[in-house]
């Protein structure tokens, strides 16, 4: 047995202990939850409903880290953030099913606190009961990835200490990679020369996916950026689709997202090279769909 | 005779530390807050020390002809001076508070033991105020040199508060070190939301200058008022009325000279005749210090005679020349001819001429910069522009939503922008160095530079290109191209260039549109 097929088999393992009791029920959770709705909030809950519920995913005393985008200092409007009500839902859900801390954190692009403030993100995670830090250096550390292409890399300590990570991005134009969607979110628990981590993007995003392995992956595709990604500036750069998706496959999630812009997941080198690392997979044929509408 | 202090000094010079204390902790406070507060605009308060600046106002007003509605307030000081002399001086200015401070520290600590009549010329400040004043009326303003607010401001802004920053990094580490997480992490947080920059070209210089200034305080008791403000010898020269007269009553002084060696400004307490009311700044030290409380105040409306100036005719003739002249030795520099390279000024900055006038070099706009991008010029604006605020992409960007540069201008050298306005401005053009960027040169993926162009639609497009690479062979890569049209230079290209030495794309003044002459493209 080769390393790649000890993972996988541990992943079944891990996956058949988390649903084998509702599968015993006689009802197995789907693979994809596909929710739609006017309140971003409300699709977001019944999304993570449709896959469980959060108690799947967060136990009694955890430390959590809802990791969202907060890259850009952008108002929800611009579609350049994840949406306030999609994060805030999060860390409601999380502290429900028993998580002692839930933490909110991103290393943004702009200037952080402006990002965190304008993207509304900040008020909403804190009225929930989130701690909502600012990203801190010192808090970097060196640590081995053990990637395809990144051996190692500057992590900020808080996501190795989570005993949870939830991940909620949103859909968005990218230039370089075309769509980013909850894979390349993980850019934002890095420090270091991140910007070089472009020379072989598909790569990086695929090692850091392959890292971090989130509990749950949530994405907020209820207004996303179909122009000048990944930060847009203008309302008509964005769209209305009103949906959030969730799964535990982030490499099927990122196959889903991607239908909304008319991308087959094929044409995303980042997701092939995901599905031949064992991370997921891309081909939604042969995944559960649930649809649902709130 | 009995030997008593007067209680009613002593209460009096309590009451006046105490308020230069709550004064210089007004001053921090409206410093500490001058920063991007979670709010788009942070109001006209923060700068406020600098509107009740008689100088600054004066000096603003020759030199640009144009008058600043704010700096009216000034007339407020100048007022409170004719009447009751320079209490300003002695209970409001955060500069003296600092420098008397000191100078208590010193003399207890016996750095400093002052002289029992001292002979030093006071007719410095003098000398330094007709050259301020008089190089504003030919239209140079080098005020932001000596006034004692600017001062302060730039040596907090770029040079105290900045290795305050670093040294708080340096504790968080430690804390970290030693496991106090919470802790670290509490004053982490904290640092973040203070949003201090601390990364200052002539940061050192900056400091340096202030510790000198400050270390000048255990030669002479407050030696920058005494001897260097501008500012107090302008309200010495006012304070003509001052009410308050000193009063040493004959029966009870003993000539001990207590008051004449301890008086924090030289203003010569004793002999009573001798007592110079321009360089009083009603500390009462003099009269609290008194073995035997001879010294008092009383009101008396009679105005002094103007014998209180110690400025010869010569040094007045003199000054007056070196003040007329000074525009053109100051002027001698090509970037009066011709827009220099680097010179990117603030977004709602005046035509270069015109912010000259008015920029007092104090540092505002580099200490609300949310991205430490401003920065003192040292040479690019030639020497009457030495710490006028240039935008340093490098170091930092301007952020596209912000306008607080413009908001907390003192002088309105920066004209105040609302942010939509401010969106629109273009303060220079972005370039490419395809020798060094990384798609041209070297044939791999990059175009971080387009990522981050904040405009909508972007300025920085990509093109595919062919790069012929050393081994003979032929890569295909997307690669920036700049539409000047939409470029603002906002420099954020050239700041997160992962080619970090001398970036691949770079931002010059050129195209900027508060000239006529440093423009680029017509409309088609």
């Amino acid at each position: 047995m080769n390393r790649r097929d000890f993972m996988k088999s541990a992943a079944l393992a891990g996956l058949y202990l988390k649903i084998g009791p509702a599968f015993v029920e006689g009802r197995t959770a789907p693979d994809l939850a596909q929710v739609q709705g006017e309140d971003p909030a409300a699709a977001t809950r019944e999304a993570v409903a449709a896959l469980g519920g959060m108690k799947a995913f967060v136990s009694r005393g955890d430390k959590v880290i809802v990791k969202p985008n907060i890259g850009w200092d952008r108002v929800p409007e611009m579609a350049a953030c994840t949406n306030p009500q999609v994060v805030r839902a999060l860390v409601e859900m999380s502290f429900d099913a028993g998580a002692k801390d839930v933490i909110v954190m991103d290393n943004t692009t702009n200037q952080a606190k402006r990002c965190y403030v304008r993207s509304g993100i900040q008020d909403a995670a804190d009225q929930a009961g989130a701690k909502v830090l600012f990203v801190d250096e010192h808090r970097l550390k060196k640590v081995p990835l053990k990637g395809e292409w990144l051996k190692e890399w500057e992590v900020f300590q808080d996501f190795l200490e989570a005993d949870k990570l939830i991940n909620v991005p949103i859909a968005k134009v990218h230039s370089l990679c075309r769509l980013t969607l909850s894979m390349k979110n993980w850019l934002g628990a890095i420090g270091g020369a991140r910007n070089q981590l472009h020379q072989k993007l598909d790569q990086g995003i695929v090692d850091l996916q392959a890292f971090f392995k989130p509990s749950l992956t949530v994405l907020d595709a209820y207004r996303i950026l179909v122009r000048n990604g990944p930060q847009g500036g203008r309302p008509s750069d964005t769209q209305l689709t009103k949906t959030v998706l969730a799964g535990v496959d982030a490499v099927a999630v990122d196959a889903l997202g991607a239908s909304f812009f008319d991308v087959k997941p094929q044409e995303l080198l980042y997701l092939r090279l995901a599905q031949e690392r064992g991370l997921g997979t891309f081909e939604l044929e042969k995944l559960r769909i649930e649809k649902r509408t709130v | 005779m009995k030997k008593e202090q007067s209680r009613k000094y002593r209460v009096l010079q309590i009451l006046r530390i105490a308020t230069q204390a709550g004064f210089f902790g007004l001053f921090v406070y409206l410093f500490s807050v001058s920063h991007y507060t979670g709010h788009d605009y942070i109001g006209r308060t923060v700068e406020r020390f600098f509107h009740f600046d008689p100088l600054i106002a004066l000096t603003t007003f020759f030199a640009s002809r144009e008058f600043f509605v704010s700096l009216a307030l000034a007339g407020v000081t100048i007022l409170l001076t004719i009447i009751v002399g320079r209490v300003v001086c002695g209970w409001v200015c955060p500069l003296g508070a600092v420098h008397q401070f000191f100078s208590f520290v010193f003399k207890k600590a016996r750095f400093l033991r002052p002289k029992k009549e001292e002979k030093a010329s006071i007719s410095w400040k003098y000398a330094i105020l007709v050259l301020v004043l008089v190089s504003a009326v030919f239209t140079l303003d080098i005020v932001g040199l000596f006034d004692p607010l600017s001062l302060l401001y730039r040596s907090f802004a770029i040079g105290i508060f900045p290795a305050l920053a670093r040294i708080s990094s340096g504790l968080i580490s430690l804390l970290y070190s030693l496991r106090i997480n919470s802790a670290a992490q509490a004053i982490s947080q904290f640092m973040d939301n203070m949003m201090l920059n601390a990364t200052f070209r002539q940061g050192f210089l900056i400091i340096l200058i202030a510790s000198g200034l400050v270390a000048l305080n255990a030669w002479k008791e407050r030696f920058w008022c005494r001897y260097l403000c501008p500012l107090g010898a302008l309200l010495g020269v006012v304070s003509r009325l001052n009410v308050f007269k000193l009063r040493v009553d004959e029966a009870k002084c003993i000539k001990c000279g207590l008051c004449t060696t301890h008086c924090e400004t030289q203003a010569v307490p004793y002999p009573n005749d001798k007592w110079r009311s321009a360089e009083c700044v009603y500390c009462e030290t003099c009269a609290a210090i008194c073995p035997t409380a001879a010294i008092t105040f009383p009101v008396k409306a009679k105005p002094e005679k103007i014998t209180t100036v110690d400025l010869s005719r010569r040094k007045l003739i003199l000054t007056t020349a070196l003040g007329a002249i000074a525009a053109p030795f100051f002027r001698i520099t090509p970037a009066r001819k011709r827009a220099s390279l680097f010179l990117i000024r603030p977004p709602g900055a005046l035509s270069e001429e015109k912010f000259l006038q008015k920029c007092v070099k104090c540092g505002e706009c580099m200490k609300a910069c949310p991205t430490n991008a401003l920065q003192p010029a040292l040479s690019e604006a030639g020497p009457e522009g030495i710490w006028t605020p240039v935008l340093v992409p490098k170091i930092g960007y301007c952020e596209y939503y912000c306008s607080l540069c413009t908001q907390v201008c003192p002088t309105g050298a920066i004209k105040e922008l609302k942010i939509e306005a401010k969106t629109q401005i273009k303060i220079g053009s972005a370039w490419i160095r395809k020798d060094r960027c990384i798609p041209y040169a070297l044939g791999r993926p990059c175009i971080v530079c387009e990522e981050h162009c904040p405009t909508s639609p972007k300025a920085i497009k990509f093109v595919m290109i062919e790069t012929k690479l050393f081994d003979g062979t032929t890569a295909t890569q997307k690669a920036p191209v700049i539409d000047n049209a939409l470029c603002i230079g906002c420099g954020i290209c050239e700041n997160k260039c992962p080619v970090v030495d001398e970036p691949a794309i770079y931002v010059t003044s050129v195209g900027e549109q508060r000239s006529d002459r440093n423009r680029l493209l017509l409309p088609e």
